[in-house]
């Protein structure tokens, strides 16, 4: 059986064997054919293959379709064609062309270099979602880092598309690129409202968003939403919050600080946060009526406290230091424009030194009390001469000009001196109004220190000759000294100086006017004066002659040995007088300055010294005969002097000599009522009687007393001349006595003093 | 040697496990039932590496072989017939294959057109044995020696193409 089946078996493998041998080769083509065969065929249009990039594989578009979306299947619906190019082997420009195939079919599409299925849209879309919800908010742009895709596409393709399907959020409507869920909004929203509860001062919205670490969009979007308790200042990121809090405050304190003190700094207000004070200041009190200054704002109550006080000042005649009056911030330019304001209206009533306005009768006053001294100046410059000389040196520099230079210069000298004339006069001639046109003067260059002068100040060359065209009578320091008691009363010292510069120019002004005047009167009291000196001189030799005549005839009742001792007395006082009179005409004649009335012997030599020649030598002469005894000479020596200086001797009028006589004895009379020294109640009493008895007048020293007192024995009573002799007696005992009878004798005359003055009386009536 | 392409082919024979020979009777069946499976495997392989080149058919008993062989040369196909019998030996004797039609054509070649094999393919057979068979000694020894004196023979003009109907198939 075994057997058997062995060969059946091999009969089959015998049979299959032939089968094998019989069935048909294969038809093996070496790859080299193939390649050959295949591109033999695509050129022929007979086969539509796409080669694998190492070309040992074809593969038919469709193939390529059905891989390409495999791959995408795989790839979770996104491929790039980059990549699909690698793993599928083929070319990417084949690629490319079939993609654009799939991308027909709508369900893909092409973004950036890949190939994108709607399905895969939607699960970024979860994506998304899931992540906006963690987040809050959600932007674009982190997407398309995110997602490595366009933010076109992502927009419209993945956000808005699924929008409220998808994705619960909503859409930033400033920013659409910008999405954010209900509930973010919400929490930002009321983390912003806290922090604007928060603030209380202007704070930069850069500072807000950082502190709150949002976008400012976001913040500028819901800031509007909020009700908040501010403003913006704007909608840039440079803008600043602005509570209103703070608003109100800062109105409330620029309120209370105006009220309080009517005035607005602008420093203070920008230190408050205000950017435009002024425009801050206008709006916030639009109905108050301002004053815009330089650096602050002041209202009308201080400018109508400004104007009261102003008037009150006009009208009290004081001053006004503005500066007390107005708030300490204010610049010496916002003083300056205030005060100009103010002063508009009162210009003509005030002056102004820095800040102090004085009423122009403030100023007079001071002028006034400074008029003595201008008076004293004058007259004595004008009195020493200096001022005539300075005349005479600016005439003479004047016609110096004249001979030097051109017509011009003449015409500018003439002009000045007009000007100067015009000034002068205009002053003498009224004091209030010639004050008008100085005062604007002033006004102009209130701190010039050419105050007096600027009207000389436009020809330049005659400037340097300003101190020689105007002598300075009053000086700064007079005036000073003057104003500075009053004016430090008020406590104004620190304008003593331009007060006193002011006032000193007016005042120079006034004196060269005064000495000017003075100078003319004493021009023309000097031609009177020395008429009248010529004829008083006259008159007076006259007198004194008549007097030593008178004298004389008296002295001849003496006997003519006691007559030397008589005229050398008189001759020594009387004569001397006389000389002294010539000697003070003569000096006056010669332009000598004579300042005493009584000469002494050495003034009167020293004169004569001086004198010219021809006045010299008779009054030399005239001297020699003092010494002598001989009134004769004297009486010729006096001769030629009159006739040297034109003199006449009057003639004597005996009623005249009688009255003299009479007027005399009155004389001694009332001398000796008054007088109490013993020793000249006797010389006077002496001189009296002897007057009184003889009808004649004596010149006599105290030494010739006894000599008259024997005299007058015989005409006198036994008992008056007894009372006579023994007074005499007692003032002869008093003068030689020594110290301690002296008191005791001195009482006695005393007692007697009485009688002897009675004497006189007694005398008289018998007489 | 044989070459690489040879090698492989070879490896590719299953390899004989019975040694018996057409005296013993029963093992005998199995070594052929053996040489028809490993001839079957050869000529599939030939046939899928598009190299088939003989035809060969057996008697009942499978001692004698006869068949065709040929060859390509220059896009002409040389056809032979080709038979052996089985040595009482076998298998330690490898069977003698012959051309009778190139009988007196060739050097390499004993009387009644018994081809002359190398001197390599004895050792190797004898080394082989018993694991060698019929499609080994076609593979290793016919195929290597068609190869080498076919183009020869052609050459020398011993051989002659003839037109065949069968070639147009």
């Amino acid at each position: 059986m075994a057997p058997s089946t062995d060969w059946d078996e091999i009969k089959r493998l015998a049979a299959d064997f032939q089968k094998a041998q019989l069935t048909t080769t294969a038809q093996r083509l070496s790859e080299r054919n193939c390649v050959e065969i295949v591109s033999k065929l695509i050129e022929l249009k007979l086969l539509d293959v796409i080669f694998t990039v190492d070309g040992k594989e074809y593969l038919t578009p469709q193939q390529l379709i059905k891989e390409i979306k495999d791959e995408l299947y795989v790839r979770g619906g996104r491929v790039n064609t980059v990549e699909l190019a690698k793993e599928l082997n083929v070319d990417l420009n084949q690629i490319n062309i079939y993609a654009a195939d799939i991308v027909k079919s709508k369900e893909v599409q092409l973004v950036a270099g890949s190939l994108i299925t709607h399905y895969y849209l939607e699960k970024i879309a979860r994506e998304i979602n899931e992540k906006l919800q963690l987040q809050g908010q959600i932007t674009v742009g982190d997407l398309t880092l995110q997602y490595d895709l366009p933010a076109e596409l992502l927009q419209h393709s993945v956000l808005e598309k699924y929008l409220g399907k998808l994705i619960c959020g909503r859409q930033d409507p400033s920013d659409p690129r910008i999405f954010y869920t209900e509930e973010y909004i919400t929490r930002t929203k009321a983390k912003i409202r806290g922090a604007l509860m928060g603030l209380l001062k202007p704070t930069p919205i850069s500072l807000i968003i950082s502190h709150c670490n949002l976008a400012e969009r976001l913040f500028l979007y819901l800031f509007d939403q909020l009700n908040a308790p501010g403003v913006l200042t704007g909608r840039q990121s440079g803008a600043q919050y602005v509570p209103s809090c703070y608003t109100k405050s800062q109105n409330e304190w620029v309120m209370n600080f105006y009220k309080q003190n009517n005035y607005l700094e602008y420093d203070a207000l920008t230190r408050l946060g205000i950017s435009d004070p002024k425009g801050y200041v206008k709006r916030v009190l639009s109905n108050e009526d301002l004053t815009f200054l330089r650096s602050c704002v002041i209202g009308s109550q201080i400018k109508q406290q400004l104007e009261n006080a102003l008037e009150e000042c006009i009208a009290s005649k004081s001053y006004l230091d503005v500066v007390s009056l107005l708030p300490s911030v204010l610049s010496d330019e916002d003083i300056d424009n205030v005060l100009e304001t103010l002063l508009k209206d009162n210009l003509k009533s005030t002056i102004l030194f820095e800040k102090t306005v004085f009423s122009n009768q403030f100023i007079e006053n001071l002028r006034q009390a400074c008029m003595p001294i201008v008076q004293k100046n004058a007259e004595t410059i004008v009195n020493s001469g200096k001022y005539q000389q300075f005349c005479l040196e600016k005439q003479l520099a004047k016609s110096e000009n004249q001979h030097q230079s051109h017509s011009f210069v003449d015409h500018k000298a003439e002009r000045r001196e007009e000007r100067r004339k015009k000034a002068s006069s205009g002053k003498v001639g009224g004091g209030t109004q010639g004050r008008e046109t100085k005062t604007k003067a002033v006004k102009k260059h209130p701190r010039s220190k050419q105050t007096a002068h600027d009207s000389d100040s436009d020809e330049a060359p005659s400037a340097s000759k300003k101190n020689q065209d105007i002598l300075e009578i009053v000086s700064n320091e007079d005036v000073e000294s003057v104003i500075k008691e009053s004016l430090e009363n008020e406590g104004l010292e620190d304008l003593i100086d331009q007060i006193a510069e002011y006032l000193q120019g007016h005042l120079n002004q006034t004196a060269l006017a005064l000495a000017k005047e003075l100078a003319e009167k004493l021009l023309q009291d000097a031609n009177q004066n020395r008429k009248q000196t010529h004829s008083s001189a006259q008159d007076r030799i006259n007198v004194l002659i008549n007097d030593i005549k008178l004298y004389e005839k008296g002295l001849k009742l003496f006997s003519s040995d006691q007559h030397a001792q008589f005229i050398k007395y008189l001759l020594k006082s009387f004569g001397s007088d006389i000389l002294s009179e010539f000697c003070k005409y003569a000096a006056n004649q010669c332009n000598l300055s004579v300042q005493v009335d009584v000469l002494s012997v050495d003034q009167r030599n020293k004169i004569m010294n001086d004198l010219s020649d021809e006045y010299m030598k008779p009054l030399r002469a005239l001297n020699v005969t003092l010494g002598e005894q001989n009134i004769e000479q004297f009486y010729q020596a006096v001769d030629v002097c009159l006739s040297e200086c034109g003199m006449i001797l009057k003639k004597v009028d005996k009623k005249k000599d009688k009255i003299l006589v009479q007027n005399h004895r009155e004389k001694l009379i009332s001398e000796l009522e008054n007088c109490e020294e013993p020793a000249l109640v006797l010389h006077l009493v002496v001189l009296a009687l002897f007057t009184i008895l003889n009808q004649n007048m004596l010149h006599a020293s105290g030494r010739q007393v006894p000599i008259i007192i024997s005299f007058l024995k015989s005409q006198l009573k036994e008992e008056d001349f007894e009372k006579l002799q023994k007074y005499h007696e007692l003032v002869a005992a008093y003068l030689t006595a020594s110290d301690e009878h002296r008191s005791s004798i001195e009482e006695k005359l005393k007692e007697d003093m009485p009688l002897i003055k009675n004497l006189v009386a007694e005398v008289k009536k018998y007489k | 040697m044989v070459d690489e392409g040879t090698r492989k082919t070879l490896s590719s024979i299953p390899l004989m496990k019975t040694k018996a020979g057409p005296r013993d009777k029963e093992l005998w069946t199995t070594r052929l039932k053996e040489e028809y499976q490993a001839l079957i495997k050869y000529v599939q392989n030939n046939k899928e590496a598009d190299n088939d080149w003989f035809r060969l058919e057996s008697d009942k008993t499978g001692t004698r072989w006869f068949g065709k062989c040929w060859y390509v040369h220059n896009l002409l196909k040389y056809e032979f017939d080709l038979e052996f019998d089985i040595p009482v030996t076998y298998p330690t004797t490898a069977p003698e294959l012959a051309l009778p039609g190139l009988d007196g054509k060739t050097a390499k070649m004993y009387r009644g057109g018994k081809i002359c094999l190398t001197d390599h393919f004895k050792p190797l057979w004898a080394r082989n044995v018993p694991r060698f068979g019929i499609a080994h000694a076609m593979a290793l020894g016919l195929g290597p020696w068609l190869a080498v004196e076919v183009p020869e023979l052609i050459e020398r003009g011993v051989v002659k193409y003839q037109e065949k109907s069968e070639e147009a198939k």
